[in-house]
C-alpha cells in the first residue's frame, strides 16, 4: 500500500477516508462489505442509532441476517487468533431489533427515473428494489405469496427467524418508496411481456430457488412425503401439515436441519435425518446439526433411500442401501452404493429435504432463453438475460447461498439496470481494496484475553416444545461488552512520512513493539492494535488514527461546555470499558452537576493536548477515570496516562494555575457508584483550588 | 543531534509581552526528536501561552506550525502560516534554526523559545547525553572513542587531573571522572601507550577561537548569492 503524506491525507479530506484504504477481513469477506468494524465500533460506545444506520447502509436485511447469517464476517475474525471471533452477527442482532425499522434513518430520494419490476420479494429482490429506489427509480416488487420476504417468510422456521424480525427489515424498505404487489405470480396472473406493456423500463428476476428437489423412488408421490418447501411453507403460514409420530427427513443439509427441529415441534415422537454423508461430511452447519441433536433428531449417516415402503395405503419405512462414498477423488459429488446393504427404517411420514430447484413458471409465454440444462441464460457480468431489459440475480443464476449473498447479487443487478438504462456500457467494478493480513502470533499473544459473550440459549427440552426463539438476544450490556471485544483491525496507526522524523517514540511507546523505524516509521496495519499510544505521543503530530481519534472529542467537548452556561464545569474523561451500557448513555437524571462526561474506550488515546484544550475552552478542571492495573484493555496505558497528567499538571504549575485543577482517579473498572464518588471527591478538590 | 530545552516559562511570556499575535513554530529535526520542540510541543506550548494570557488577563492570538527543518531555506516554502501576518514568531528549534529564520523574515522578530543545550545521543527513551561539543579536531582514535573535552570537565587533552576521587570528578562530584574512564578504556584496548603519549596544545582557531566556522563543499557549494535567488 502507498505510505501517507500530509498532502494525501488533506486530500482524502477525513483520516477516517484511510479504512478505504485497506479493508478489515470482516467487511473484505462480509458479501455486501457492511462496514463491521465501523458499526461495531459505534456499537461499543452505545451509540446503537448511528450502529443501526452503517449496518444498514449496505446491509437492508439488517434484522434477518442478525438471525440467520452465516457470519463470513466471525469466520475471518482475527479476535480468533487471540481467543474466539467477536460475537458480530448477535451484536447485529441486538442492533437492529432494538433499533426497529422506525429506528434507523430512511434515505429518500426524489424517485423520478423509470419505473422497474422486480420478480420475487425475496433477499435478492428486495435488495435490488431497494438500491434501485435510492438511484431515483421507482420500483414494484411482485410476489406470489401473500406476504414478502421471499424464503426467509416462508421457509425459515419461526424459531430461528421470527415473522415480526423479518418485517423490520421489510418495513424499512418499504420505507424507501420500494412498493410490494403480493399474490401476484408472474408467468400465471402476469407474464413478463405484461410487465414490459404496462410501462416497465426494466425487469429483474429473482425468483430464488423455489421448488424442492424430490428422488424418483417409489413412493415418493404418497401425500405423506412432503418436498421440504412445501413442508416450511406450510408451517411458517400456519397451516401445518399433519405428520404422524415417525418422521425421516431425507438429507444433511441445513434445511434438512429446519425441517427436522421443525417435525419435532410438531410433536413427533421420532424424528431422525437420514443422509449420505457420513457425520462429518454433512452440508449442514456444525452448530445446527448439533442444536438438533440436542432437540432430539437422530441421524442416520451413510445411506440412500432405494423405496419408501408403502402398506395398506400408509407410509412404513423408507429402504435404504448402504453409501460406500460420497464424494470423488477431487471431492465432487459422486455417491456409490452397496446395494446388498440395504436397511428399513421405519418411519410413517418422509420429507424430502435434498435440495432446491428453480421454479421456471415465470418464462410462461415468454421468449428467455435457457440453456442447455433448463437454466435462465444470463451473463453474469452484466446480470442481464438473452432480454437485454431483463435481468436476474440472487439463487435462480447464483449457488445456493445465503440471505447476505442474495442481497449482494440483487446489489449488483441494481447497479447493472441503472447503468442500461442511463444508456451506458453495463461494466461492474468489483474489485476491492487489499484486506488486511493476519496477525502474527506473538503479536496475538501480548493481546488481553476477553472471553466471547456467549448467547443465552434455552434448554433443548424447553425449546423442542414451542416455536418461540431457541436463544435470546444480547441485553445491551452483553452487546457492548462483545462489541467492545473487537480489535478494530486496521483502524490503528497510519504514519505521515513527511512529518515523521524517525525518533523513535513510537516504537517505544507502543505496548505491542509494532513500529519498525528506518529512515521513517512503518506501522503494520495487520499488526497494530489500534491502542492509538503512537498517534497520542508522537511529537511530530506524524501519526494519524485511521479510525476513531480522541481530537474529535475537542469539538464536542468546547460545544458541550460552551452550552453548559454558568457555574462549575468539569470534564470526567472517563475509560469506559468496563461500564455498564447504560453509563455510556450518560442520562441527564445520572449526571453530576457541573461535571462533562467524556466516555472513551480506553484512554489510551487522552493525550495531553486534549486536556489542555478542555481547559482552554473553560473548564475549571478534568478528572480522568482510568482503570486500575491491568484495568485498561491494553497494556502500559494506566503509567502512560498518569505521566501525561503529570505533564498537564506541570504545564499548568508554570502559568500560575493550580495543578490540582487535574485529577487522575483509578475506579474506572468498579462500577458506576464507585466512579461517581470518586469524581465527586476529585471535584471538590478542583473546586477548592 | 542537537538537543535544546524549552526556556522556563517566565521568561517566554516576558519576551512574548509586546505582542498580541504569535506564532509557534516547531522543527521537525534534531528537536523533534528529542522531544521538546517538534509540532507537538509547538501545538502544546501555544495553547499555554493563549492560557497564560488570559491568566493574566490579556489576550493573546498564537497559532503554531512546525516546517521539516528550520535551518534550510526550502523548508519554509511548506509554512502553512504566514510569518509575516504574525506580531512575532517563538521559534522552537535550535538556535540555529532561530538565527536563520531572522535572516529570512528580517521584519518579523524571531524569538528563541529554546536554550538551545549539546549534541547528544539518546542514553534511554527519553534520555539524552552530551556526546561531543563540536571542537573541530576529534581526538577520539588516541582516547579509546570517550572525547575529553566533553567527558572531562575541564577539557583536558593530557589527563588525568589531580582532583579525581574515587573515579568521581571534583567539579561535579555526581560526574565521572572522563579521563580514568579513558584509561580504563584504553587499557582494555591494549592501548596504553596513547595515554602515555604526551599531546600538544589543542588549536582553538578550529574550536571557537576563529570566529564563525563554515563548511564549504567545492563540488557542492553554490554562491551564497545565487541561493538567494
Amino acid at each position: 500500500m502507498d505510505e501517507l503524506t500530509s498532502g494525501e491525507l488533506k486530500r482524502l479530506g477525513d483520516s477516517r477516508m484511510l479504512m478505504q484504504r485497506e479493508w478489515s477481513p470482516c467487511r473484505y469477506h462480509c458479501p455486501v462489505h457492511a462496514d463491521v468494524r465501523s458499526y461495531i465500533e459505534l456499537a461499543a460506545r452505545g451509540r446503537w442509532r448511528e450502529a443501526i444506520d452503517v449496518i444498514r447502509e449496505r446491509l437492508p436485511f439488517a434484522s434477518v441476517c442478525g438471525r440467520v447469517c452465516h457470519h463470513p464476517c466471525e469466520a475471518n475474525c482475527r479476535r480468533a487468533g487471540v481467543d474466539e471471533a467477536v460475537a458480530i452477527r448477535e451484536v447485529k442482532r441486538f442492533v437492529s431489533e432494538q433499533q426497529g425499522a422506525s429506528g434507523a434513518t430512511v434515505r429518500r430520494v426524489v424517485q423520478d427515473k423509470a419505473p422497474v419490476a422486480i420478480v420475487g420479494a425475496g433477499p435478492a429482490g428486495m435488495a435490488a428494489a431497494l438500491d434501485l429506489a435510492l438511484l431515483g427509480y421507482r420500483p414494484t416488487v411482485f410476489e406470489k405469496f401473500a406476504v414478502a420476504g421471499g424464503i426467509p417468510a416462508t421457509a425459515i422456521p419461526p424459531y430461528r427467524l421470527p415473522r415480526d424480525v423479518l418485517q423490520q427489515d421489510i418495513d424499512w424498505i418499504c420505507a424507501h418508496g420500494v412498493t410490494v404487489v403480493t399474490g401476484v405470480e408472474i408467468g400465471k396472473d402476469k407474464t413478463l411481456a405484461d410487465l414490459k406493456s404496462e410501462g416497465f423500463a426494466a425487469i429483474v428476476i429473482a425468483t430464488g430457488l423455489a421448488l424442492s428437489r424430490t428422488l424418483p423412488i417409489p413412493g415418493a408421490n404418497h401425500e405423506r412425503v412432503y418436498p421440504v418447501l412445501d413442508f416450511l411453507t406450510a408451517v411458517c403460514s400456519d397451516r401445518a401439515p399433519r405428520i404422524g409420530s415417525d418422521v425421516v427427513v431425507i438429507g444433511g443439509g441445513n434445511v434438512a436441519m429446519d425441517a427436522a427441529r421443525t417435525a419435532v415441534r410438531l410433536g413427533a415422537t421420532r424424528v431422525r435425518a437420514m443422509c449420505l454423508e457420513a457425520e462429518d461430511e454433512m452440508p449442514a452447519w456444525d452448530w445446527e446439526r448439533s442444536e438438533a441433536a440436542e432437540e432430539g433428531v437422530g441421524f442416520i449417516h451413510r445411506r440412500g433411500p432405494t423405496d419408501i415402503v408403502i402398506r395398506d395405503g400408509r407410509i412404513v419405512a423408507v429402504a435404504a442401501r448402504k453409501v460406500t462414498r460420497v464424494f470423488d477423488a477431487d471431492h465432487r459429488f459422486d455417491p456409490r452404493y452397496d446395494d446388498a446393504d440395504v436397511v428399513s427404517v421405519e418411519c410413517d411420514t418422509v420429507i424430502m429435504a435434498i435440495g432446491q430447484t428453480a421454479d421456471m413458471g415465470f418464462l410462461a409465454g415468454s421468449p428467455l432463453a435457457k440453456d442447455t440444462r433448463g437454466r435462465l441464460t444470463y451473463d453474469s457480468a452484466t446480470h442481464q438475460t438473452s432480454d437485454p431489459s431483463i435481468f436476474a440475480c440472487g439463487e435462480i443464476v447464483t449457488a445456493p447461498g445465503s440471505v447476505v449473498e442474495a442481497c449482494a447479487s440483487g446489489q449488483r443487478a441494481a447497479k447493472g439496470v441503472d447503468l442500461f438504462l442511463s444508456g451506458k456500457p453495463i461494466r461492474l467494478a468489483d474489485a476491492l481494496p487489499p484486506v488486511i493480513g493476519e496477525m502474527a502470533p506473538d503479536t496475538a499473544a501480548k493481546v488481553s484475553k476477553s472471553p466471547r459473550n456467549a448467547v443465552l440459549q434455552r434448554a433443548a427440552d424447553e425449546r423442542r416444545r414451542d416455536s418461540l426463539p431457541i436463544d435470546a438476544n444480547f441485553t445491551a450490556d452483553a452487546a457492548m461488552h462483545e462489541a467492545q471485544r473487537c480489535m478494530g483491525c486496521g483502524g490503528g496507526a497510519e504514519v505521515l512520512i513527511d512529518k515523521c522524523a524517525a525518533c523513535l517514540t513510537c516504537l517505544r511507546v507502543c505496548p505491542f513493539d509494532i513500529p519498525v523505524v528506518t529512515d521513517v516509521a512503518r506501522i503494520e496495519s495487520s499488526l497494530c492494535q489500534a491502542c492509538g499510544m503512537c498517534i497520542v505521543e508522537c511529537p511530530a503530530n506524524a501519526i494519524v488514527s485511521r479510525s476513531w481519534d480522541t481530537r474529535e472529542e475537542i469539538g464536542n467537548t468546547a460545544a458541550r461546555l460552551a452550552g453548559a452556561g454558568a457555574g462549575p464545569k468539569v470534564v470526567a474523561y472517563i475509560n469506559g470499558y468496563h461500564a455498564p451500557a447504560a453509563a455510556w448513555g450518560a442520562s441527564a437524571e445520572d449526571a453530576l452537576p457541573g461535571v462533562l462526561e467524556v466516555w472513551l474506550p480506553s484512554v489510551s488515546r487522552l493525550g495531553v493536548a486534549e486536556m489542555l484544550r478542555a481547559i482552554e475552552n473553560g473548564a475549571d478542571g478534568i478528572v480522568v477515570v482510568a482503570g486500575y492495573l491491568g484495568g485498561d484493555r491494553y497494556p502500559t496505558v494506566r503509567e502512560r496516562m498518569a505521566r501525561r497528567v503529570e505533564q498537564l499538571r506541570a504545564m499548568l504549575g508554570e502559568i500560575g494555575m493550580n495543578p490540582e485543577r487535574i485529577q487522575l482517579v483509578h475506579c474506572a473498572d468498579e462500577g458506576r457508584d464507585a466512579m461517581r464518588r470518586a469524581i465527586v471527591e476529585a471535584t471538590g478538590k478542583i473546586a477548592a483550588c | 543531534m542537537i538537543v535544546a530545552e524549552r526556556k522556563p516559562m517566565d521568561e517566554i511570556v516576558a519576551m512574548l509581552a509586546p505582542h498580541r499575535k504569535v506564532l509557534v513554530l516547531g522543527c521537525g529535526g534534531c528537536v523533534t526528536v528529542c522531544l521538546t520542540g517538534g509540532e507537538k510541543q509547538a501545538e502544546l506550548l501555544a495553547g499555554q501561552l493563549r492560557l497564560a494570557a488570559r491568566q493574566a488577563g490579556r489576550t493573546l492570538e498564537a497559532a503554531f506550525d512546525c516546517i521539516t527543518r528550520q535551518c534550510e531555506r526550502e523548508f519554509f516554502d511548506n509554512l502553512t502560516e504566514d510569518p509575516r501576518t504574525y506580531d512575532a514568531v517563538l521559534s522552537i528549534a535550535c538556535g540555529a534554526g532561530v538565527q536563520y529564520m531572522s535572516e529570512l523574515y528580517p521584519e518579523v522578530p524571531i524569538l528563541p523559545g529554546m536554550n538551545t543545550t549539546f549534541l547528544a545521543s539518546n542514553v534511554a527513551g527519553g534520555v539524552w547525553e552530551e556526546y561531543c561539543r563540536g571542537c573541530g579536531d576529534c581526538v577520539l582514535a588516541w582516547t579509546g572513542g570517550i572525547c575529553p573535552i566533553t567527558q572531562c570537565s575541564k577539557s583536558l587533552i593530557n589527563g588525568t587531573c589531580g582532583g579525581t576521587n574515587n573515579g568521581k570528578c571534583e567539579v561535579n562530584p555526581e560526574m565521572e571522572c572522563g579521563w580514568l574512564r579513558i584509561y580504563e578504556r584504553l587499557k582494555a584496548l591494549g592501548q596504553l601507550d596513547n595515554y602515555r603519549t604526551l599531546r600538544a596544545a589543542r588549536d582553538h582557531r578550529k574550536d571557537r577561537g576563529g570566529g564563525v566556522r563554515r563548511l564549504v563543499l567545492k563540488d557542492m557549494a553554490e554562491s551564497q548569492e545565487s541561493g538567494n535567488e
